[in-house]
């Protein structure tokens, strides 16, 4: 259930995209979601696919991770799907009935959608597999700093994330503690109605919120014990390095942009 | 006549089966507890005592094996858990994270109000398991949080025990305590089995808070049962038990030195009564051996 969520999970394995350095993947992730959306036929969508398949093989990550992480948004898949098809308009008709016509525009809209957000988190799974959080968030800090210009606190924005992800884990870990706890105290929250479901979940929420704030509370007193003063004169004992890897890289995906741009205007546009 | 309460047959759990983690947490605990005893539960960490309780209540189910409450399976009606959760009450480690309720009243009687029970059942059983762990009116508007550590922790073990359970099941019942709270807890409770005759398990890192209030002694030992057996007989074993990593009492510790520089003293010693007789008789023995 609960253990089953694999957002921010970090995969060890020894590969390429391991060791690429977390500032490009970030871009490549980012690049790779807005090429997908420029995909316009069928052509350059397997282009992307092919692409992300061998990603994937390169990430050394089982692909049962990758199916895992794909599993909880099936349904909102065949949603945007169905929504898709009944709505979409142009062309030819193939089925109609009481208001709703089903057209082969409206299926290629759908199977574009489907593929497109599948890709989606697939891509950005083997961000998060592939990236330790904290060179992960490191890295963000990186590519937003031109934004201390704008007066952002951009490393306190980073740290804050660092610190969200680091205890996702741990606070999983005490729901776990507090729903046994509440259950050996005969709490029931597998029936009645959604409201007393609802209601049912307040003995699990209100000690879940005071630990946690004891939890922030004992962090800042750690970190302020050991002279934590913000991103101001902060220096880093592993300085992340752009390779030569890193750079084919990019030089890979502006080709592959062009290539897409290109199969788009000469194989026609479906969608 | 002793009439078993608690038993457990071939009884084995393993965390997360059919991965490449696979870990058996325990195995085959065959165990039968009888009513009225206080069992410690002692075991190094990890040896398996928190996954051991966990299934006493069904919280965890076995992987195999069964767990007999007053001879019937917990699980052989699934619907009917929550009322095996009544019967044997579990209090978890630093059970003042499960304080929820505005009132320190209204926590308590969570237990009891899930049970069923109507208003003036429940009014009794909670005003009664507040004297007894000392809690007095004055606490019973105040919020859970604003009360001291060891406050907290008797208002958590009080909502176990207003449930009345048959078994009642205390992991580290006095970690994080000082001394005084903790002999405050210990003593609530004795008192509990004394007054209420029920079965009582203890887990706990600290022989020598065990070996003051159980009757019975339960060791596990990586994953496995090592003994199950009165207090005299399990600390007998003293080498073995700390071959297991395991601290017996500092006054076992003395004999056993004693036995060891070639004194004929017993090696089944942990209170202070036993040993002032037992010195007393080996001066006894001295004294006839030099005339």
């Amino acid at each position: 259930m609960l253990s089953d969520i694999t957002i921010g999970q970090y995969y060890k394995a020894d590969s390429f995209v391991h060791r690429l350095d977390a500032r490009s993947k970030i871009i490549l992730t980012t690049l790779f979601l807005v090429i997908i959306f420029m995909c316009k036929n069928f052509l350059s969508l397997a282009l992307m696919f092919v692409l992300l398949v061998v990603s994937v093989l390169a990430c050394k990550v089982p692909v049962k991770m990758f199916l895992k992480s794909v599993k909880p948004i099936i349904p909102i898949v065949i949603f945007t799907a169905v929504i898709n098809v009944i709505y979409a308009t142009g062309g030819t008709e193939l089925v109609s009935f009481w208001k709703i016509s089903i057209t082969t525009k409206g299926l290629a809209t759908a199977f574009f959608m489907a593929v497109r957000i599948i890709c989606l988190i697939i891509s950005s799974s083997i961000l998060t597999y592939t990236t330790v959080p904290t060179a992960l968030t490191d890295g963000i800090e990186k590519l937003f700093s031109p934004l201390k210009v704008l007066h952002v606190d951009v490393h306190t924005l980073a740290m804050m994330m660092t610190l969200a992800l680091r205890f996702i884990p741990t606070l999983i870990e005490e729901i776990n503690r507090i729903t046994n706890a509440q259950k050996a105290r005969g709490a029931d929250f597998e029936s009645g109605k959604l409201l007393e479901r609802v209601k049912a979940m307040i003995p699990i929420l209100i000690p879940l919120f005071v630990s946690a704030f004891n939890r922030a509370y004992e962090l800042a007193f750690a970190m302020s014990c050991r002279c934590y003063r913000g991103g101001e004169g902060r220096t880093r004992m592993k300085q992340p390095k752009m390779r030569v890897g890193d750079y084919m890289m990019l030089l890979l995906f502006a080709v592959i942009i062009a290539g897409v741009i290109l199969l788009n205007h000469f194989f026609g546009k479906i969608v | 006549m002793s009439v078993t309460v608690l038993e457990t047959k071939d009884l084995t759990y393993i965390y997360s089966k059919g991965t490449n983690y696979e870990l058996a947490a325990i195995r085959d605990i065959n165990l039968s507890i009888e009513k009225g005893e206080l069992v410690g539960i002692i075991g190094h960490t990890g040896s398996g005592k928190s996954t051991l309780i966990q299934h006493f209540n069904g919280i965890l189910k076995a992987t195999s094996g069964t767990v007999l409450l007053d001879g019937t399976d917990i699980w052989q009606d699934k619907s009917k858990i929550r009322n095996v959760r009544f019967k044997v009450g579990v209090c978890f480690q630093y059970p003042e994270y499960q304080l929820f309720e505005e009132t320190v009243y209204k926590d308590i009687a969570f237990g009891p109000k899930n049970m069923g029970l109507d208003e003036k059942e429940i009014d009794r059983k909670v005003r009664q398991v507040c004297e007894f762990v000392g809690l007095d009116e004055s606490y019973f508007e105040k919020s859970p949080f604003d009360l001291s550590g060891g406050e907290k922790r008797r208002v958590a073990i009080a909502g176990i025990m207003a449930m009345e359970p048959e078994v009642l099941v205390l992991d580290e019942p006095c970690a994080g305590l000082d001394p005084k709270g903790r002999n405050v807890i210990l003593d609530l409770i004795c008192e509990y089995r004394k007054k209420t005759g029920s079965t009582v398990l203890v887990v706990s890192h600290s022989m020598e808070d065990i070996s003051k209030i159980a009757t019975k002694i339960l060791v596990m030992n990586d994953s496995k049962l090592a003994f199950y057996d009165t207090v005299e007989n399990v600390f007998a074993k003293s080498d073995e038990l700390i071959e297991m990593g395991l601290n017996i009492p500092e006054i076992t510790k003395l004999f056993l030195k004693l036995k060891k520089a070639g004194y004929d003293v017993r090696t089944d010693i942990y209170t202070l009564e036993q040993a002032e007789k037992e010195l007393l008789a080996l001066a006894g023995r001295g004294k006839k051996n030099a005339q």
